[in-house]
């Protein structure tokens, strides 16, 4: 199936978003609350786009619009893109404090010129926080309460003993806000310390025993019980590689 | 000890209550609503409970509590205020009413009094517009409320009022 995005004839695949199909085509399509890994929220609505049907057109969110038909779509237009302008300025207000808000900030001209109602926030609430806490299958972490009192948390604050310390939250925050404070041989995050094992080889303190534990539980019978840290393992694996060859 | 028992009576009364549910992820929005109107709140084992018997995580459960106003985290108070706040009261002057009640007991809606005495929250609208401001403590009904009027409920359920220096 062929659509037309901004005049380009795109292939897609039915059931693939817009979003998928622009991007396989190079097309750009600004976005916050997306990733690959895990699909379209339309929890941000910056990927919203205009879609052509027949005579009819509407604005739809990209990423989770699934073509099924014959359409014509355009990605910018003066209505779009005081929508997105209009989103930036609204995170702005709510969680300037961020590198990544305020270079996106500049980028829209200062959309509104307004002031923050706290200036030490920085979480835009895109979620993906909890999407790849999800995806990583530990769901420690929730979008609580409602509004403007909205945030994402564990149970009651509590540390969560549904977490594993596996820090996918911190690392796919586009704004820093989940931090992940380290100590010698050990870490904390979500309020809770994660003491690490060390390296059977080197002794260098590496990971904590819970996330071996989910990784067991997830491989099953094909989880090695070797207990090396990357770079021991990566000098293992080399030295394999290295004595098979000379064997040769 | 008297406590532990009527805990143990209290968890046995919420798994009574969470085990007439399917183990489906849908019914954890009945089964928080039972719990609601059984306890007056959402105790946190009753949401651990209900999270392993749907085989749904804590955070998701503790999300949907959170999300609806209509479930309370925290204990209601031996009586408890609901002030409404719908248009007609708004106008009326119901926020004058909650600070009166934030004068005399010092709680916010959503809290309760140390003492587990008194709570207080707000509504949106009680249908009785024609009455405003409406004040409800328990199941008795008070109709234009004043904040004087708040004084005498208070002290009616048999509430300790913390004189302010507003005394005329």
């Amino acid at each position: 199936m062929k659509i037309k995005i901004d005049g380009i004839e795109v292939d897609v695949i039915s059931g693939e978003t817009i979003l998928e199909a622009a991007r396989r085509a190079g097309i750009h399509i600004p976005t916050l609350c997306y990733h690959e890994a895990f699909g379209g929220q339309g929890i941000c609505r910056m990927c919203i786009v205009e879609v052509k049907e027949g005579n009819r057109t509407r604005l739809v969110a990209s990423c989770t619009y699934p073509v099924n038909g014959e359409i014509e779509v355009k990605t910018s237009t003066p209505e779009i893109e005081r929508i997105r302008r209009n989103i930036v300025m609204l995170l702005y207000r709510r969680a300037p404090n961020s590198e990544f808000m305020k270079k996106l900030y500049e980028e829209y001209g200062r959309p509104g010129d307004i002031t923050p109602s706290d200036p030490e926030e920085s979480c835009i609430m895109c979620r993906l926080c909890v999407r790849a806490c999800e995806k990583v299958g530990a769901n420690a972490i929730s979008a609580v309460l409602r509004g403007t009192e909205k945030r994402v948390s564990t149970p009651y604050d509590e540390p969560s003993p549904d977490c594993i310390g596996c820090c996918a939250c911190a690392q796919v925050c586009p704004t820093g806000t989940i931090r992940v404070s380290t100590m010698p041989g050990k870490y904390e995050i979500w309020n809770k310390a994660f003491e690490m094992d060390r390296c059977e080889s080197c002794s260098r303190p590496f990971v904590p025993q819970v996330i071996l534990e989910h990784v067991r539980s997830k491989l099953g019978p094909d989880f090695t019980e070797e207990h090396l840290c990357p770079d021991c393992r990566k000098k293992k694996t080399g030295k394999i590689i290295a004595d098979s060859h000379l064997s040769k | 000890m008297a406590g532990d028992a009527q805990q143990a009576a209290a968890l046995q009364e919420m798994e009574r209550i969470i085990v007439r549910y399917p183990a489906e992820r849908r019914y954890i929005l009945a089964i928080m609503q039972d719990l609601q109107k059984k306890f007056n709140y959402l105790p946190k084992e009753g949401l651990q409970m209900t999270a392993r018997h749907v085989n749904a995580p804590m955070s998701t459960v503790y999300s949907m509590a959170t999300f609806y106003k209509a479930f309370s985290l925290v204990p209601k108070g031996r009586v408890n205020f609901k002030v409404c706040d719908g248009t007609a009261c708004h106008i009326k002057g119901s926020q004058v009413l909650i600070n009166e009640i934030y004068q005399c007991l010092g709680i916010k809606p959503g809290e309760t009094t140390p003492d587990g005495e008194f709570s207080l929250e707000t509504v949106n609208c009680l249908g009785a517009c024609a009455i405003a401001p409406v004040l409800v403590a328990n199941q008795k009904v008070y109709a234009k409320v004043t904040p004087a009027a708040v004084r005498e409920i208070i002290k009616e359920h048999g509430g300790q009022i913390n004189e302010p220096a507003v005394n005329e």
